[in-house]
């Protein structure tokens, strides 16, 4: 009790404490709990009928076969919900989309018809033997083939409405525009900049993989009118809300459940049409109904990313000062516009793409666009489009380097933006909170003897024997995370603010609940690091509850990078309110004044005087059963933070590639990621985090790709297809560290999951494109897998 | 889903047997394992029907064929099939075959067909389609040229050019069902013939 006080800080396990993941013990014993384990009495399962062709009339679906076979309760279809107009329902991007296909169908796997059958099997028999008649029509899987003149007519629904969500609609086939920054003065200074750099490239659809497909129980009880769901969602009250909107059923009554999530990465955010199928069954049953996606389901028809065919130019002074920045998008949005993003923002925050420089004149447009794919448009962990817009300017950076012939380091050190200039305001409209670019590339420079490997490879490239080519990649981002400040950010109306409850227990433990959702960010263990700080409590007797909207208070959830910059803050706010009041009993319990008080680790002192204190502990005990005359008993607080800017993490991430000349095989020898998250809550989760998000930027840049064949056909839905890398594929990764914290944040911390999947997809790119500049190439297209590194070879020269 | 194959394929027969079956729709249709014609709407199109097994399941695929050109002189035949199953699944292929004079009286059957796919054979199998094609059209081939080889055996009889006890090809008997576990079974042991350089 009385140990000196470092020693009972480090009893806490509080914040910058590796302490072991607290989720661990059930997920490795198989103990976790998915919506895949939920089980009810009564409960059957739901499959679904799913469109063959990617763009067809629907001219009749017979159900009589598939209602004979043994076990099959129901076939719905569109014209059945539409008594209850749930045939459609609204996007998170202001769009409708289709729940069942109503007399069209937009895409190829797009849900046709529902089953509903006793069990899984006879669910699976009665989805062969709906029999749909189609009638095929022209497909449409190029953006710029759709907003051609002639084109066939995607969305029917949408024939003459030339006013869309997000404003003007210029053509059929169009969905927004969307731009930012001062068109005419960047304009200008491109006119007379004294070198300008201009690169089309494509940023392919590809599409996250959780290892858990996305799923639902939906359980409706027709005597007390509840109705209550367990879902795969990241953002479980936002689908409160809308299930009720959509349904009438009050919202007190819809109890919105995510349980143990198996990854999200964006794929949990929007609302799918099977969610909707899975609640409006069980309500007209009066049955608790299941229904979990498959592998090509999931890779079909929910959330895509990405998408983003780019077109980005600089305007610069000869020696490599950047005057300016234009960027031009077609936005490939699918069948349906259901972008995840913050409802004023319908290319989400591209607009970060000025990145870490310093670049007085901006201008960037978007225009979506429907093409006859599946929709979505989601923050494959990243905060909403960031990633886009990091490997914009990263890679126009590069290009802009390689046609100065300067190096790419000293280039981006010529361009920072520098730390006297921060708080700093992009041209774009971005507050940026905190930087500190200069000492975080030398750091990453220096580990990796950058001078020695330009050397090696000067050699190399002078040697024609050497049987491969070697790429340095090198990439100093900015991610914008933390959506987001309310006055500019919501969802459907609703505040992107986040929240946190907490009550400190007599005894002296405590629970903490959150308006957030973990997929394997690790909560449990890091919220109550941050309480175990804030107030002197151990974090092992700190529970930390999620995901059940009966208990949490409202939040938006988990995606974009927010837990830690909103939610965190959040919890830092409700425990300093508990903190202001455990003073008020302290200093009544030691009969001082509260201005006598000095807090230390774990407890209320008297200046000057160790032996006179009161522990958190204590205090909690108190708080019940002697508080002070006046003020109510107990001791806890409900917080919800609505933040007042975004938070800016950054890193310098070097990447090192040797490139088999003879078969396109590319070997990652070295990667250096260096992250900038601000205050750092747990290193080891840190860590964690950081090696995910390179491995799945790793897969993306390396070998993910959602491709479709000209009649719309999706070619590569399995993972037979899709490159999901195992340990056996992954290269090493190196991490490193600075710390600079955010100004306006009350722990100071940015948020560090999506960094490294944003930071590393161009650095692999910047590095394969390296390997190939003394040839001139200045930039192609990922997937950098050996087939198409193989063909860039051929088109080199270099390979036969 | 696009596969184009162009490829000859040797007949044991001569022009005038080959051309003779090639021109019948009947006896060309039913060279296709698990094909048949179901219906002549005119001498142009016809009605017709594919049954795939794969494993227990089996899949009926309904369609048209149109004659778009047949030319004797240069025993061109050019058609348009289009199927679909009633899941959706469908299937067209424009096919050009022409029969020309090969060695040893024999003809060789040089076809290009333009295949186009969709649904789900095009998602799951866009790798395999190609050598499923392939396969099928070589399947194809194989009974084309039993049938020629047996009709001119027995024009050949009737016209007393052999005697009738001769040992005639027997007309081949083509598969109710065109088996796709058979297909794979092929194909996969054609990849592994291919990797220990088997071919």
């Amino acid at each position: 009790m009385n140990a000196p006080a470092s020693e009972r800080e480090k009893a806490l396990m509080g914040m910058g404490e590796s302490r072991l993941r607290k989720e661990d013990a059930r997920f490795i014993q198989g103990k976790g709990n998915y919506v895949d384990d939920i089980k009810l009495p009564d409960m059957v399962f739901m499959d679904i009928v799913r469109s063959p062709l990617a763009h067809a009339r629907i001219k009749r679906i017979n159900k009589e076969e598939a209602l004979k076979i043994p076990g099959v309760i129901a076939v719905l279809t569109a014209a059945d919900l539409k008594p209850l107009k749930l045939h459609w329902m609204p996007t998170l991007a202001g769009d409708v989309q289709a729940v069942l296909a109503d007399e069209k169908v937009h895409f190829q796997m797009q849900e046709v018809a529902v089953v509903i059958a006793t069990d899984r099997y006879a669910a699976a028999d009665g989805v062969e033997a709906v029999e749909v008649e189609y009638e095929e029509l022209d497909a449409v899987v190029d953006p710029f083939e759709a907003l051609k003149e002639g084109a066939p007519v995607l969305r029917e629904d949408l024939a003459g409405k030339t006013e869309g969500a997000h404003g003007k609609r210029y053509h059929h086939n169009h969905i927004f525009s969307w731009d930012a920054g001062d068109k005419d003065a960047t304009d200008a200074v491109f006119a007379s900049a004294p070198v300008t750099v201009k690169q089309d490239m494509l940023y392919p659809r590809v599409h996250p993989c959780p290892l858990e497909t996305c799923g639902a129980v939906a359980s409706f009880d027709p005597i007390r009118g509840e109705l209550t769901t367990w879902l795969t969602s990241q953002a479980p009250h936002i689908v409160r809300t809308v299930v009720s909107m959509l349904s009438g059923i009050p919202e007190s009554k819809v109890r919105i459940i995510s349980p143990d999530i198996g990854g999200g990465f964006g794929n949990k955010v929007p609302i799918y049409p099977g969610y909707v199928c899975a609640i409006v069954a069980s309500i007209v049953l009066g049955r608790p109904v299941k229904w979990i996606e498959d592998r090509i389901e999931n890779l079909s028809s929910t959330g895509f990313a990405r998408d983003y065919h780019m077109t980005g130019e600089l305007a610069a002074t000869a020696d490599g000062k950047i005057l300016g920045l234009r960027a031009n998008v077609i936005a490939d949005h699918g069948a349906f516009d259901a972008c995840a993003d913050p409802t004023k923002f319908p290319a989400g925050m591209f607009h970060i793409c000025t990145g870490s420089y310093d670049i007085a004149n901006a201008y960037c447009k978007v225009d979506g666009v429907y093409t006859n794919k599946a929709p979505g448009g989601v923050a494959y962990r990243c905060s909403f489009r960031v990633t886009e817009a990091v490997y914009l300017i990263e890679r126009m950076v590069d290009v802009l380097a390689q046609k100065l012939g300067m190096d790419k380091a000293e280039i981006r050190s010529k361009n920072f933006i520098k730390p006297e200039q921060f708080p700093y305001r992009s041209a774009l409209g971005f507050d940026y909170d905190s930087g500190n670019y200069q000492p975080a590339l030398d750091k990453v420079l220096a580990a990796v003897d950058y001078k020695g490997l330009r050397a090696e490879q000067a050699l190399k490239r002078a040697d024609p024997d050497c049987p491969t080519l070697m790429g340095i990649g090198l990439v100093s981002f900015t991610e914008v995370v933390g959506a987001g400040p309310s006055k500019i950010c919501d969802i459907l109306g609703v505040g992107m603010f986040d929240s946190c409850e907490i009550r400190v227990h007599p005894t002296g433990s405590a629970i903490a609940r959150m308006g957030t959702i973990s997929q394997g960010q690790g909560h449990q263990t890091t919220y109550a690091q941050i309480i175990a700080t804030e107030l002197g409590l151990p974090s092992e007797v700190i529970q930390v509850e999620e995901g059940d909207t009966h208990t949490a208070p409202y939040g938006l959830g988990t995606y974009g990078s927010r837990s830690t910059p909103v939610a965190g803050a959040a919890i830092a706010m409700a425990a300093r309110k508990i903190h202001a009041k455990a003073k008020k009993i302290a200093a009544h319990l030691l009969e001082v004044s509260e201005a006598d008080l000095e807090w230390e680790v774990d407890r209320f002192k008297v200046h000057g005087d160790d032996a006179k204190f009161k522990t958190m502990k204590d205090i909690a005990w108190a708080a019940y059963n002697q508080p002070p005359a006046g003020l109510e008993p107990g001791l806890e607080a409900v917080h919800y933070y609505d933040p007042p800017n975004f938070t800016f993490p950054f890193g310098i991430y070097l990447c090192v590639v040797d490139i088999d000349k003879g078969t396109g095989e590319t070997k990652i020898r070295r990667f250096y990621a260096l992250d900038d998250c601000g205050t750092r809550i747990n290193p080891m989760i840190i860590e964690g985090q950081i090696h995910g998000g390179l491995t799945e930027g790793f897969a993306v840049a390396m070998g993910q790709l959602l491709s479709f064949d000209r009649q719309g056909n999706i070619q590569g839905n399995s993972l037979m297809d899709y490159f999901l890398p195992t340990a056996v594929e992954t290269p090493i990764w190196e991490t490193d560290f600075t710390v600079t914290p955010s100004p306006h944040h009350p722990l100071g911390a940015k948020g560090v999951a999506e960094s490294p999947h944003v930071g590393s997809i161009p650095t692999f790119t910047s590095a394969m494109v390296d390997a190939f500049a003394h040839l001139d190439v200045t930039h192609f297209n990922m997937p950098h897998s050996a087939y198409r590194v193989w063909q860039q070879l051929k088109q080199a020269g270099l390979a036969s | 889903m696009e596969v184009t194959i162009d490829k000859q394929y040797p007949v044991a027969a001569g022009l005038d047997a080959a051309w003779a079956i090639l021109s019948d729709v009947n006896e060309l249709a039913t060279c296709m394992p698990g094909a048949q014609i179901t219906e002549v709407i005119d001498p142009t199109h016809y009605k017709g029907s594919v049954r795939v097994k794969v494993g227990p399941a089996v899949a009926a695929f309904a369609g048209t064929i149109e004659l778009l050109a047949i030319d004797p002189a240069t025993r061109l035949l050019k058609m348009l099939g289009k199927g679909a199953d009633k899941g959706g699944s469908s299937a067209s292929m424009e096919l050009t075959a022409t029969l020309i004079a090969g060695e040893g009286g024999h003809c060789i059957l040089q076809g290009k067909a333009d295949v186009i796919v969709n649904g789900k054979f095009a998602q799951f199998g866009g790798r395999m389609m190609s050598s499923v094609s392939d396969m099928i059209l070589g399947q194809f081939a194989v009974t084309f040229s039993q049938k020629a080889a047996a009709l001119q055996a027995a024009a050949a009889v009737q016209a007393g050019e052999i005697a009738a006890s001769a040992p005639i090809p027997a007309a081949p008997v083509v598969a109710k069902e065109l088996n796709g576990l058979a297909i794979l079974w092929a194909l996969i042991r054609n990849f592994f013939s291919g990797l220990f350089g088997g071919k």
